[in-house]
């Protein structure tokens, strides 16, 4: 008997597995049975439609990947932008830690990249090694600097300026009049942020003659909250948001690349009325899901200087070794529109970040005081 | 006696069942797995599915390409890059596949000895983290002269780790503690004890880090000297870890230790009415096990420039677990597999420049162990005969190569 109803298992199984195979089959036939694209359009057709350069621009990130929907995606979108619309052809790298650096740079140089990028401050040792390893090579460093490398162009950002904006905003809008802030790391590209932040909310105070208090970060001892890594919202990441909220702060300004989900859940379950303020994109536009949450964003347009440097050197232009400061000044640096916040926000504030802007623009103005 | 071509179908019967082939098999079927990724997350693959059967071509070609692109990007960035400029630069992915499979296999030998004994040792991550501390302490807060100072600091990577691993064989012979949990927690105390030292300029951390989880960078004395001039990064690391493959050889195949710790590793119990004192032996096995894994972690600590943070353990300790099942535990073995993953991390880079997502790899290596674990899989894919028991084949192979030659 065993045996019989062995057999007859065996022999459901079979149908089964041949009533699956049938779907399957017949899947792949209606999926398939569409007419193949017509032929490919000729090549004087296709040639005015898309530019083409002989041109490859390369990227290398941080740690972390393209779509942190923060500092390496600005870059990242630069470089498709410029595929689209310059043309040029585009690689690219991610590094998942320290040790990728060196061999992501060099797997650049044997592709025979026109320029080559390294984001962010962690890979400044080795896109220096690089570039001077490669002189034939050029290189651009994004929040780094040359060590003396002629190939090698940095591009840096005044944050300090649009962060000023961002504080002065930050405590005009808090009702606790308690502003917070904390970092990925205690790296210059990441303190620059928040000692805007802290002048700007300390600015506020002093024409109001009210007490406003920055936690997360004290300027003058250099100490403050850090995360320790760029890791999207950890948990790490949520403890320290809301223990700036414990605090009394009700405006966060997270400087850690996508840290924006942990912020909004701290908020959420802390039942108060907070918001954060963005950094590197416009935070409300690029991710809607938190913009209930974004007052605004301290922008760091990396997209744009990316583009331009493309777009410079694939049209012929000759390379330089020249830093590249984005500021207010030069649309590099600033603040997102308001959003659902604009009515929020009066207009005597609205007109005064103007004024700063444009005292800051001046040089009369020092956002670091 | 049968005749000689009865003889010889069962000398080919237990080479077709032996490890090797199904090894060789595993890997190739890893890489058919790896190859079918690439084609499902293919763009133009899967726009030519849906006009398939009017234009099949189109989808086929993509599936080549993508394919023969991807595996070609990884030899370009592993083996030998054929559009270098001169011959040097050619040459410079092989020297990056035995630097970074270099401590893949250090480390390798050391799970792999664990393995032999009957024991899983998880704990690689820690026990290198460790082995890390100790040589990053010596590398950077003790002048000594060149050379001295780089093997003081190999020393104190190799005792940091076997330190951590006998601490873990201690607690399983004393409290009876199982050492996959003891490992697999370890690992974490390690890396935040790490973290935790690399935050304070008075421990470990570099001057000028301001705040990040950062070690100094090894003193140039301490550094392992590069070996074949700056044009290469390879370094000695590789040289030293050669030689480990044949001090666990000699360790495990000829020496009276080696052989305790296999009796154990087969069945402990007859080890000890034999009167081994296991409990000492796994001490002892988790120490040298650990021991192993220091090297690897010299290695990290002082094959770079660049000081050390907390992700410089790279995963090594994990993949080592690989490494040790690929390679059978035996050292020729953890040899061939800790360089096929060698170059697996460094044609990684190759792979993404060129738009194919180097977590094939990660899926290749893990297809591979997953069929070198089932071995009746392999066999029932390829239809290979069982694992045989006869002699023949050594009978085969004396015929060839032994008495049989004299006449």
């Amino acid at each position: 008997m065993a045996h019989i109803s062995n057999q007859e298992e065996t022999l459901k199984l079979k149908n089964a597995s041949a009533a699956f195979a049938l779907l399957g089959v017949s899947a792949l036939v209606l999926t398939g049975c569409a007419a193949a694209p017509e032929a490919e359009p000729t090549a004087t057709e296709t040639a005015s439609e898309a530019p083409s350069v002989d041109y490859l621009a390369c990227a290398v990130s941080d740690e972390g990947s393209w779509n942190d929907k923060s500092f390496n995606e600005s870059v990242y979108d630069g470089l498709t932008k410029a595929q689209t619309e310059l043309g040029v052809q585009i690689a690219d790298a991610e590094s998942n830690s320290a040790e990728d650096f060196a061999p992501n740079l060099q797997a650049m140089v044997d592709q025979a990249c026109d320029i080559t990028f390294a984001v962010g401050f962690n890979l400044v040792a080795d896109v220096n090694a690089a570039a001077a390893a490669n002189p034939e090579s050029s290189f651009v460093t994004i929040d780094g600097w040359s060590e003396g490398n002629a190939n090698l162009k940095p591009v840096g950002y005044a944050m300090n300026q649009s962060s000023y904006l961002a504080g002065y905003l930050a405590a005009a809008y808090s009702t606790t009049k308690v502003v917070g802030t904390y970092g990925g790391m205690q790296i210059d590209a990441v303190t620059d942020f928040m000692n805007g932040f802290y002048f700007g909310a300390m600015a506020w105070g002093k024409e109001n003659g009210k007490d406003v208090k920055v936690v997360g970060w004290d300027p003058a001892a250099a100490t403050g909250q850090f995360i320790g890594d760029f890791t999207p919202n950890s948990g790490t990441s949520k403890s320290i948001a809301a223990a700036l909220i414990n605090d009394g702060a009700d405006v966060i300004f997270p400087v850690g690349g996508d840290q924006f989900g942990a912020v909004s859940e701290a908020i959420k379950e802390a039942g108060i009325a907070g918001v954060m303020i963005g950094v590197d994109k416009d935070v409300a536009l690029t991710s809607p899901e938190y913009a209930p949450y974004v007052l605004t964003s301290a922008e760091k347009r990396m997209t744009n200087a990316v583009y331009d440097i493309i777009a410079e050197l694939s049209a012929g232009g000759a390379f330089n070794g020249d830093a590249y400061v984005g500021t207010l000044a030069n649309g590099g640096t600033g603040l997102s529109p308001f959003y659902d916040f604009d009515s929020k926000i009066d207009d005597a504030t609205k007109a005064r970040l103007a004024e700063l802007e444009a005292g800051i623009i001046a040089g009369e103005i020092d956002p670091l005081s | 006696m049968s005749n000689p071509e009865a003889r010889f179908n069962q000398a080919i019967k237990e080479i077709l069942s032996g490890g090797l082939t199904r090894t060789v098999l595993s890997v190739i079927l890893g890489f058919l797995v790896g190859a079918m990724f690439m084609i499902g997350s293919n763009k133009e693959f899967l726009e030519g599915l849906t006009y398939f059967f009017s234009r099949p071509q189109d989808s086929l070609g993509a599936a080549w390409s993508v394919v023969s692109d991807g595996y070609g990007a990884l030899f370009k960035g592993s083996i030998y890059n054929a559009e270098a400029e001169d011959i040097v630069k050619a040459f410079r992915p092989l020297t990056e596949t035995l630097r970074l499979g270099a401590p893949l296999i250090a480390a390798g030998l050391g799970i792999g000895l664990a393995f032999r004994v009957g024991l899983f040792n998880i704990g690689g991550t820690g026990q290198l983290i460790f082995g890390m501390i100790f040589a990053t302490w010596v590398a950077t807060r003790i002048e000594l002269p060149i050379v001295l100072h780089t093997v003081v600091a190999l020393m104190a990577g190799i005792l940091g780790a076997a330190l951590m691993g006998a601490l873990v064989g201690f607690l399983k012979a004393r409290t009876g503690a199982h050492e996959v949990i003891l490992t697999i927690m370890l690992n974490y105390i390690a890396l935040y004890f790490f973290t935790f030292l690399m935050r304070d300029p008075m421990l470990l951390q570099e001057e000028r880090a301001t705040g990040n989880p950062k070690a100094d960078p090894a003193a140039v004395t301490a550094q392992f000297p590069k070996l074949f001039g700056d044009e290469y990064s390879l370094h000695w690391g590789l040289v030293i870890a050669l030689a480990a493959v044949i001090v666990y050889w000699w360790l495990m195949e000829r020496s009276t230790i080696g052989y305790r710790l296999r009796m154990v590793g087969f069945n402990p119990d007859a080890a000890k009415t034999a009167g081994i004192n296991v409990n000492r032996t796994y001490i002892l096995a988790m120490g040298l096990s650990a021991a192993f894994v220091g090297v690897a972690a010299s290695n990290q600590a002082l094959g770079t420039a660049i000081g050390v943070t907390p992700s410089s353990h790279a995963g090594i300790g994990f993949d080592a677990i690989t490494v040790a099942l690929l390679g059978g535990s035996s050292a020729p073995g953890i040899l061939l597999a800790g360089l096929l993953f060698g170059a697996f991390k460094a044609g990684a880079p190759a792979m993404q420049v060129i738009g194919v997502s180097p977590e094939v790899l990660g899926i290749v290596q893990g297809a591979i162990v997953l069929f070198i674990a089932a071995p009746p899989l392999i066999r029932a894919i390829f239809g290979l005969p069982k694992p045989q028991t006869t002699n023949a084949l050594i009978a085969f192979r004396d015929r060839l190569f032994g008495k049989g030659g004299a006449k």
